[in-house]
């Protein structure tokens, strides 16, 4: 293995996700190599401050800050803008509710004519389909 | 008392059942936001305001749902957030241009103190590299980098958290890591400490 191929396979070295026979041979390249060998040392000790640099403790005040900063919170929060949005939706969704009941009788209504219309229509298509079926495609294909 | 049971307390407002949420799951919020922002004390002023938005969401949890799950997802966007938000005040700096000026940092305050033992000078160093290689990453590649490192989550939980599939997991944390192994390279190389 030549060394900028170590360079490029150091990290998974060093964290053991190469195969086994990679390993062995970035291993053996190092034990040969004391350039490599070297970044691979400060590599290492680079990486092993990730397994130190994190939150162990906790802050016994923690839970106090969070309570006064939701407090803080609901203080400011604006108390007319809700007000107007509890009385404005719920007049606002009646009156969709009620064009929408309108509306609903209002189509209900009409269609009841049309209906008859359309299911006249429709005895008059089953001959025609069922002339079709009796006059298969290829017929006209063979004109 | 078990996440469901705390859950279903917290939303018939017992604010004893809030205390106990936001005692048990402290570290892991907090470890999370430092993970992606680097700094104890945003860290701690973003995780207060995730455990607000579950206080104040807390009827729209899915009972089905993990509730880590959902404290990673706030957590993380939060974070995110908050980056972008720092970003917009900062001009353009390249990795290196961040590594010299926080080295130079490192410099005043160890030769205020002199006395201390190199070895820590040198990992302080390290961590500066690490921290700004890091938060050069493109931002999916640092979440999963984030949780995989710091909360030690498999790749199927980082998977949920970021609702993506395993395999996508697994390509963002080869190129995370890739990424990381190119910069600690360039800064080995050039001597950039
Ligand atoms: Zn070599």
């Amino acid at each position: 293995m030549k060394c900028n191929k170590v360079h490029n396979k150091l990290i998974f070295f060093l964290e053991k996700e190469l195969s086994v026979s990679e390993m062995e041979q970035v291993q053996k390249h190092l034990n040969e190599c004391s350039e490599c060998a070297l970044f691979a040392a400060e590599m290492k000790n680079t990486l092993r401050i990730l397994d130190s640099d994190k939150v162990t403790d906790e802050n016994p005040f923690f839970f106090t800050r969070v309570k006064a900063r939701l407090e803080k919170q609901s203080q400011e929060e604006p108390v007319a803008r809700p007000v107007l949005i509890r009385i404005l939706q719920p007049v606002a969704f009646s009156i969709i509710l009620l064009l929408g009941i309108y509306g609903g009788f209002k189509l209900g209504q009409t269609p009841k004519v049309a209906i008859t219309d359309s299911s006249l229509s429709e005895q008059e298509m089953v001959p025609y389909w069922n002339e079709l079926q009796d006059e298969p495609i290829e017929s006209f294909l063979m004109e | 008392m078990s996440d469901t049971d705390i859950i279903e307390q917290l939303k018939q407002g017992s604010e004893l059942a809030f205390k106990k949420l936001v005692d048990t799951h402290q570290k892991l919020v907090v470890n999370t936001c430092y993970g992606l922002v680097q700094n104890r004390e945003d860290a701690e002023d973003i995780a207060q305001d995730v455990f607000v938005e579950v206080y104040r969401n807390i009827d729209k949890f899915r009972a089905d749902a993990k509730l880590s799950t959902w404290l990673y997802r706030i957590a993380v966007n939060r974070s995110l957030n908050h980056i972008r938000d720092n970003k917009k005040h900062k001009w353009f700096h390249s990795f290196e241009d961040e590594v010299a000026a926080k080295n130079k940092a490192v410099m005043q305050v160890s030769t205020a103190n002199s006395d201390e033992p190199e070895y820590d000078f040198e990992n302080k160093q390290r961590a500066i590299i690490l921290k700004e290689a890091i938060n050069s990453l493109p931002q999916n590649q640092k979440v999963a980098f984030t949780l995989s490192k710091y909360e030690e989550l498999s790749y199927e939980e980082i998977a949920q958290v970021m609702d993506l599939s395993v395999s996508s997991v697994e390509s963002l944390l080869f190129r995370a890591k890739k990424g990381l192994q190119k910069k600690l390279y360039k800064c080995y190389k050039k001597k950039c400490m």
